[in-house]
């Protein structure tokens, strides 16, 4: 047993790091903030150019070939600085999609691409008043010939107008199928919708858009166990990612609570305050070797089933109250724009509410420990 | 990054685990007294303690010049959960606490007089820290320590003297200096247990178990039984919480208690349903599981800190482990008698108590884990000023 990095490890978090503080400061996060494309183009290109961008991807398809492990790590940092970027939905559930159940010519096509950060691929899931499960998979997929045409309402779809292609669920004859959909395509309305956490995302209104079957991810009725086994994966990620936010709005409140006076005393020596935060870095270190143990495992080819929504119940729950408490630490500043804490304090509900919300994976752990005999 | 246990570490516990099956004895272990269970407090968990120590398990991460093997202190965690696990005695304050303040401050008589026993297990120790007015304020023991003809005289209180009843010798503190400020005049003592002068109270708790306040009347203690220096005693006491607090709160028992919970869970019904399709109970169910997997993993962390050396007890790891698990136990015991509803009041023994009453017991036995071995809120202030820096804010 040993939870310390290796040396390749750290050097990956280091530069990473070291992208994120010169091209990703609060003050580039906050211009991107309800953006229609959503992200700074020239942090991307760094991603790019360091490889971020393919790190999930295999070496043989233009990647890096690294872990989960890895992965985690990094998105640790994404978390740190806000990343604003569409590495999610591109360089891992995309790829992971496309790894997982693409053809030889669609991988060729999208995986290089990918990792070079040329193109931008994104999902195109979750439909108005439904949920997070297959059965919310209602969008229609009618066969007509060799093709399909899609027809229903996405929403949630991040960085759709900066995409190469989305990725549709659609449900056909089969069940729920995968279809890789161009988002300039005819018949397809974006329209941005302002979130929470002020990031790019769309509602996506298809109206008896014409796809290939060629264009579909694997065969026929499989989209569903694809993209469930992926955003079991994927789930693990952003858990790393609230890690991260929740322990900078910590850090950034702690070293606050030491300066500011009030009844000629530091607010850190206010116990009722100290607690709030000794609390908070507990719960942020709990976490944390969670999500690694969850990440570890599925590098190391274990099952994921029950680590995963584990780790991204957890993350998110410990994230939003550590910024509850955070907020509470402040004061009336943290009400103001001006201040940072608010824009951890919106990304944190926001992530604990998509990619599986508290009920869904409650659920999913639930089923796991419950369900199987 | 590795969360396994090494090859030879999955060997060894597979071996305890092998051993402790062989070695099954009704009359030893009792998982009902819950964190009791780790009291060598009868005959017969004597007489097993005595076995433990043949197989060469007391005091593994000893230096070998005082009988230890050098090893690893992951091989007494591993013993220790399994010991837990099986409601057992485990290997307690006398390989901890006691031992390891003799090795590093003792004087060779006391060395030579009780490492030995320790390794043997012919000796049980009680520790007085706790006083009337030293509860969470541990420093500021008043028990009076005066200057005598060869040696010193104590007069005073002690409370939570849980091992009184049963121990052979008291480890205790006492107020040598009361001139110098409060933590800087107290001194370590060893006491037979049986010294007339002891008056043993007991103090029954909601649990199955007593603990006991203990009296001292003119408690005459020779020069040579203070042990180490003069005045340093609430160091050596510090010191020794920072390595051991995290024996002493085990994790195989809230983790086993998850599972039995699970399996009920699985099986009862409710209005002829199944109780694990009702979406509260699996909502429970989930939190439990995960944030028994926390602790696990806080204890991991705890673990790799140790192992990977410094000179340092990873106190920090040790204290959110405490803090995070002890809530958590009784949370998990809380939650369990929510799912059973009102059948969780029946007692262990009626016929009728869900899982034997086991929750309801625990219920009760859990109530202290929060407080004993330094409570929640001391541990939040160690955290805040040694990991976050704040402000000493009391």
């Amino acid at each position: 047993m040993d939870l310390a990095l290796t040396e390749e490890q750290q050097m990956i978090v280091d530069m990473t790091h070291g992208i994120l503080e010169e091209h990703c400061t609060i003050e580039a996060v906050r211009q991107v903030e309800d953006d229609p494309r959503g992200y700074p183009e020239a942090l991307w290109k760094q991603f790019a150019e360091s490889g971020l961008t393919g790190m999930l991807i295999p070496e043989a398809q233009g990647g890096g070939g690294q872990s989960l492990t890895e992965a985690a790590l990094v998105y640790e940092k994404f978390g740190e600085f806000l990343a604003p970027v569409p590495h999610f939905v591109s360089s891992v559930i995309s790829a992971r999609l496309l790894i997982q159940a693409g053809s030889d010519d669609q991988q060729t096509e999208w995986l290089g691409k990918i990792a070079s950060g040329d193109a931008i691929l994104t999902p195109a899931w979750l439909e108005p008043d439904r949920g997070f499960g297959e059965v919310g998979i209602q969008l229609k997929a009618k066969a007509d010939g060799e093709d399909y045409l899609l027809s229903g309402v996405k929403r949630h779809v991040y960085f759709a107008s900066a995409s190469d292609r989305l990725i549709v669920l659609a449900r056909s004859g089969d069940g729920v199928d995968l279809f890789l959909v161009d988002p300039n395509a005819e018949g397809i309305t974006l329209s941005q919708q302002l979130s929470q956490a002020g990031d790019a995302q769309y509602r996506v209104d298809l109206d008896n858009v014409r796809v290939s079957a060629k264009d579909r991810l694997g065969s026929a009725g499989t989209g569903w166990a694809t993209f469930n086994a992926v955003l079991h994966e994927g789930i693990i990620l952003l858990a790393a990612q609230a890690i991260g936010g929740a322990q900078k709005v910590l850090d950034i409140t702690v070293e606050y609570s030491k300066e500011r006076v009030q009844f000629d005393k530091p607010l850190g020596a206010f116990q009722a305050l100290a607690h709030y935060m000794a609390d908070s870095t507990t719960h942020i270190d709990g976490g944390r070797v969670l999500v690694y143990e969850a990440a570890w495992n599925a590098a190391m080819g274990r099952s994921i089933s029950r680590f995963a929504p584990m780790a991204k119940l957890f993350a998110c729950e410990t994230y939003r109250e550590v910024t509850r408490v955070c907020a509470q630490i402040w004061g009336g500043v943290a009400f103001t724009i001006e201040y940072d804490c608010q824009l951890y304090f919106r990304r944190a509900k926001q992530l604990q509410l998509s990619w599986w919300d508290t009920p869904y994976l409650e659920n999913l752990v639930a089923s796991d420990v419950l369900d199987k005999d | 990054m590795d969360f396994d246990f090494s090859e030879a570490e999955q060997k060894f516990a597979v071996e305890v685990e092998q051993w402790l099956v062989d070695n099954h004895d009704p009359e030893v272990m009792d998982l009902t007294r819950e964190n009791f269970s780790q009291l060598a407090d009868t005959p017969a968990r004597r007489a097993f303690m005595k076995r433990l120590a043949k197989q060469g398990w007391l005091g593994m991460s000893w230096p070998k010049q005082y009988g230890g093997q050098e090893i690893k202190g992951v091989y007494e965690f591993i013993l220790n959960e399994a010991l837990a696990r099986h409601g057992a005695p485990q290997i307690g304050k006398g390989v901890g606490i006691i031992g390891k303040t003799l090795i590093r401050h003792g004087s060779e008589k006391l060395k030579k007089e009780f490492l030995p026993q320790i390794l043997s297990a012919e000796v049980e120790f009680a520790v007085g820290y706790s006083e009337p007015q030293a509860g969470s304020d541990s420093a500021n023991m008043q028990l009076k320590a005066e200057r005598v003809e060869g040696g010193w005289k104590l007069n005073g209180q002690k409370m939570w003297t849980t091992s009184a009843h049963f121990a052979d010798w008291y480890w205790v503190g006492a107020r040598t200096d009361p001139e110098k400020k409060k933590h800087d005049g107290l001194s370590l003592f060893l006491i037979p247990m049986n010294h007339p002068n002891l008056e043993i109270q007991s103090l029954p708790t909601i649990g199955k178990d007593t603990t006991n306040q203990v009296f001292f009347e003119d408690v005459f203690v020779p020069e040579d039984y203070m042990v180490g220096k003069q005045g340093s005693g609430f160091r050596y006491i510090a010191e020794a919480l920072d390595l051991e607090r995290f024996t002493m709160f085990t994790l195989s028992p809230i983790e086993d208690r998850s599972n039995l919970l699970v399996e009920w869970v699985k099986s009862a019904t409710r209005d002829d349903e199944p109780l694990r399709n009702d979406v509260n109970v699996r909502r429970t169910i989930a939190h439990i599981v995960t944030d028994t997997h926390v602790a696990k993993g806080l204890s991991k962390r705890f673990l790799s800190a140790a192992m990977s050396g410094g000179d340092k007890p990873p106190s920090i790891e040790s204290s959110e482990y405490k803090l995070f698990t002890t809530t958590l136990s009784q949370r998990v015991c809380k939650d369990a008698l929510d799912i059973t509803g009102a059948a969780g009041q029946i007692r262990e023994g009626e016929e009728d108590a869900p899982l034997a009453g086991r929750f309801e017991g625990a219920y009760r036995a859990t109530l202290n884990e929060t407080v004993g071995g330094g409570s929640s809120e001391i541990q939040k202030n160690i955290i805040a000023r040694r990991k976050l820096g704040l402000p000493k804010n009391f």
